[in-house]
């Protein structure tokens, strides 16, 4: 059954997205801010993501504990995200719900970040950095961002370090609230068993009243060039590579090309790099992925192995590119990659948090909203030519390579 | 407050169940609106009945399994399941090998031939055998690398009797001196219909989904997997050093299985516990000390045998107050949870049921899990009425009887903690 799209913008500027399935037993809510650690000044990295979580520590109306104990009420199965370029809160609950829901995550975008709440979830921040200084994929992730990236703002880091969230005052967090949270650099997007009328209605009721703000974001141009940085780590058992180039960015129509061409080569299964590295048993992982940003993009490359097997690896990952540029892809692999594609939007779409995911997502970037049948349509236009077309105008360079291991590189 | 319920009604769904001759049961559930399929097999072979001397051979045979089966070779294989859309998992688990399975309904007759030869005839060839055992033993070694990862391993292995404590990834020696040949004939004994299972939901024609499983699988005839003996787990405490951020706390303690009549009332006390955020560990531990990012506890169940994990990670000066606090909420319990506790507990649980509604494969899961515990499947309805019969009084009877007793604790960081008695 098709789905029912409508939208409107409030009159302080918040876009309010409304996706309708009458055969859905929930609905999922979300705002998506405009705003990630790519907006944050080098002097309160980390803030966006540490403003994410004092969402969650109460408003004028709730304390911490009304928050967390309310969306248990609703048996809401809720979250939140921060990204580089976006900070997303959401909600999945059953229909009768939705106001409350709504009246809640609202409410918490509009937070009252006291002193005491602010010092006691510092404390959380350094753990969750702490946790992932433990993941070696997550250590190289965030080297190779900041080296590709350098005197970009997607160099910065999502959680920042603990030097500069130890540093961070509450007052400079308020400072980049007042500046990043005007609705109008925020979507709301509901998609599920909803009404659109009633929608608007409540979105009125809980956000009318927030002031508009003019929000800006910078967007200039990477510059980038060929480099690699190894580190080394003795305590690691494996050895880990990444590379990142550059790649079409979320405005650009190549994007649709760049999505299949990542399938083809880095799917984690029967994809290129998948038969030269991972069915050879010569890594236990290999990926090739497409990151579009806002105005910019990254192709990835990553792979983990045994430290002696290193150069070997890295010698493959790097020659099934060259393969791509030399002799491009076969009508075969792209007409595959494009069926698998096709069938995870018809499941995505089968999940309200997924649509709704989906439907901020696309407005955030290009205020812009496509039916799955078009989404559908659009892949299947796409053709072996424009992916030779789309390898050959990024060329996979320059490259930056990041190596993280028990030896020196 | 009082939480009110839920009021959404679930639709009537439809759920068949067939059961072959040789042993393997097919279920299936009708969801009226999706598209897809979804599809769970499930096989006897895991760590638990992993040979004696060969602790991962399930690990190295699941993807072994996979480099060819039938009239195709390993890139026929997956380029025939990828032409048809399937997105798919497999991987051996404590009991059974799992293979999962999503696509669009209308092609999920075309790809039960093809799992049906993945575990009936595959071709387990010398050239691929090398590669399998290869990733299993990087494996290993990626443990290594992720403290967490290695944590849950260590406590399994300590808390549950072997061999439900075994690990998928098994012991390195073990998959070094592995052959091919030695495997040939491990997969010949625990490849089997016999307690095999077969579950599908979302989009299908059940006579037709039926006489094609027949068709794939019925002519099966295998003997029964080996089961070994019980043998006591070590549990107490443990620690292990290693150079980390973080300290990994991890513990267990048994609890009711699932398939018990009042295992509802474990599950209840569980989300009072760390069901949501407002939860008592979130809350008491995370919000009011912020002495972690993570900290959390889960069910998990065997049809004899069933245990409460938790788990927290935090930096060593902190460890030891994250640990008592622990568990001081878990002693806490058998005082007893608060009607506005349970109310709240009521309504995630209920929320979650109808929502999985939505997931064909959850739901392909759910079946299957409840085939294993119960030997028949359960409808949302019966899940949601359940959950109703839950009372207070239920709950903190069952808590006040049951206080927690016999932890089992592993740490991996720098330094071992003092663990109250």
């Amino acid at each position: 059954m098709a789905l029912e799209f409508k939208n409107t913008q409030l009159s302080n500027g918040l876009d309010v997205l409304v996706e309708i399935n009458p055969n859905a037993h929930s609905v999922a809510m979300g705002f998506m801010v405009k705003t990630g650690s790519r907006d944050e000044a080098p002097q309160v990295s980390g803030v966006s993501h540490f403003l994410e979580h004092m969402m969650f520590k109460g408003t004028a109306k709730r304390s911490s504990d009304d928050v967390n104990r309310e969306f248990d009420e609703i048996g809401a199965k809720n979250n939140a995200f921060t990204s580089n370029e976006v900070t997303c809160y959401y909600a999945q609950v059953l229909p009768e719900f939705q106001e409350r829901a709504l009246d809640l995550l609202s409410d918490m975008l509009r937070p009252k970040i006291a002193d005491a709440d602010f010092d006691m979830e510092k404390k959380v921040i350094l753990e969750e950095i702490a946790l992932y200084l433990d993941r070696p994929s997550h250590v190289l992730f965030e080297a190779l961002m900041a080296d590709h990236f350098v005197g970009h703002s997607m160099a910065n880091s999502v959680l920042g370090s603990k030097e500069s969230i130890t540093a961070l005052s509450r007052d400079q967090m308020r400072t980049y609230f007042d500046a990043r949270y005007g609705p109008g650099n925020m979507v709301l997007a509901v998609a599920g068993k909803v009404d659109f009328a009633e929608t608007i209605a409540l979105a009125e009721k809980y956000c009318g009243h927030w002031k508009h703000l003019d929000v800006q974001r910078v967007c200039q141009n990477p510059v980038l060039a060929a480099k690699r940085h190894p580190i080394r780590d003795e305590k690691l058992k494996r050895h880990y590579v990444a590379g990142l180039c550059p790649g079409p960015s979320a405005q650009d129509d190549d994007r649709y090309a760049a999505m299949v061409l990542s399938d083809v080569l880095g799917d984690h299964e029967g994809s290129r790099l998948y038969w030269a590295l991972v069915e050879t048993g010569l890594a236990d992982e290999a990926d090739f992925s497409f990151y579009p940003h806002d105005h910019t993009g990254s192709f990835m490359i990553y792979a983990s192995c045994d430290p002696q097997r290193a150069a070997q690896v890295e010698g493959i990952l790097l020659g099934e590119l060259d393969q791509v540029l030399k002799e491009g892809l076969t009508e075969e692999e792209v007409h595959r990659s494009k069926t698998k594609i096709g069938t995870s939007l018809v499941l995505q779409g089968e999940s309200t948090l997924g649509r709704m995911r989906g439907l901020a997502q696309r407005w955030t970037y290009n205020r812009e909203y496509r039916t799955l049948e078009q989404d559908i349509a659009m892949l299947d236009s796409i053709t072996r030519d424009q992916l030779q077309r789309v390898s050959e105008k990024y060329g996979f360079a320059p490259m930056t390579i990041d190596t993280l291991g028990p030896n020196a590189s | 407050m009082t939480a009110p319920s839920p009021v959404t009604a679930l639709d009537s769904t439809t759920q068949y169940a067939h059961k072959l001759s040789n042993g393997l049961t097919l279920v299936a559930e009708a969801i009226p609106a999706v598209r897809s399929a979804a599809m769970t097999l499930l096989i006897p072979a895991g760590a638990a009945n992993d040979p004696l001397d060969a602790s991962g051979a399930s690990s190295v045979v699941a993807e072994w399994v996979l480099r060819g089966a039938g009239s195709r070779d390993s890139r026929a294989l997956s380029a025939y399941l990828d032409d048809l859309g399937t997105q798919r998992g497999s991987q051996a688990e404590t009991l059974f090998t799992r293979f999962s399975a999503s696509l669009l309904g209308s092609n999920l007759l075309g790809i039960l031939p093809v799992y049906a030869d993945i575990v009936r005839a595959p071709h387990l060839h010398d050239d691929g055998f090398a590669p399998s055992q290869d990733l299993a033993l990087q494996q290993l070694s990626a443990i290594e690398d992720e403290p967490s990862s290695k944590l849950s391993i260590l406590l399994r292995e300590r808390h549950y009797d072997f061999p439900f404590g075994r690990s998928t990834s098994g012991i390195r020696q073990d998959v070094e001196a592995m052959s091919a040949e030695k495997l040939r004939s491990d997969f010949a004994q625990r490849f089997t219909p016999q307690g095999a299972i077969l579950s599908v939901a979302g989009a299908f024609d059940w006579p037709a989904l039926k006489d094609a499983t027949e068709k794939a699988f019925g002519t099966w005839v295998a003997p029964p997997a080996v089961a070994w003996p019980a043998r006591k787990a070590p549990c107490g405490t443990h620690h292990e050093t290693q150079q980390t951020n973080q300290v990994q706390i991890g513990l267990a303690y048994d609890t009711l299985p699932d398939n018990h009549p009042d295992s509802i009332l474990v599950q209840t006390t569980l989300n009072v516990l760390s069901g949501g955020m407002g939860a008592r560990l979130f809350v008491e531990v995370r919000e009011k000390q912020g002495l972690c990012y993570s900290i959390h506890a889960g069910y998990h169940s065997f049809r004899d045998r069933a245990a409460i994990f938790g788990y927290a990670g935090t930096a060593p000066d902190r460890a030891q107050r994250t640990l008592d606090s622990f568990f001081v909420e878990l002693h806490r319990l058998s005082n007893g949870i608060t009607r506005d506790e349970l109310e709240r507990a009521k309504t995630m649980m209920k929320a979650r049921v109808i929502m999985q509604g939505e997931s064909s494969g959850s739901r392909a899961g759910s079946l299957a899990y409840d085939i294993y515990q119960r030997g028949r499947t359960r409808t949302l309805e019966e899940l949601r009425l359940l959950i109703d019969s839950v009372t207070l009084a239920r709950v903190n009877d069952y808590l006040s009887a049951n206080p927690i007793r016999n932890v089992t604790l592993v740490t991996v960081g720098p330094e071992a903690l003092k663990v109250e008695t």
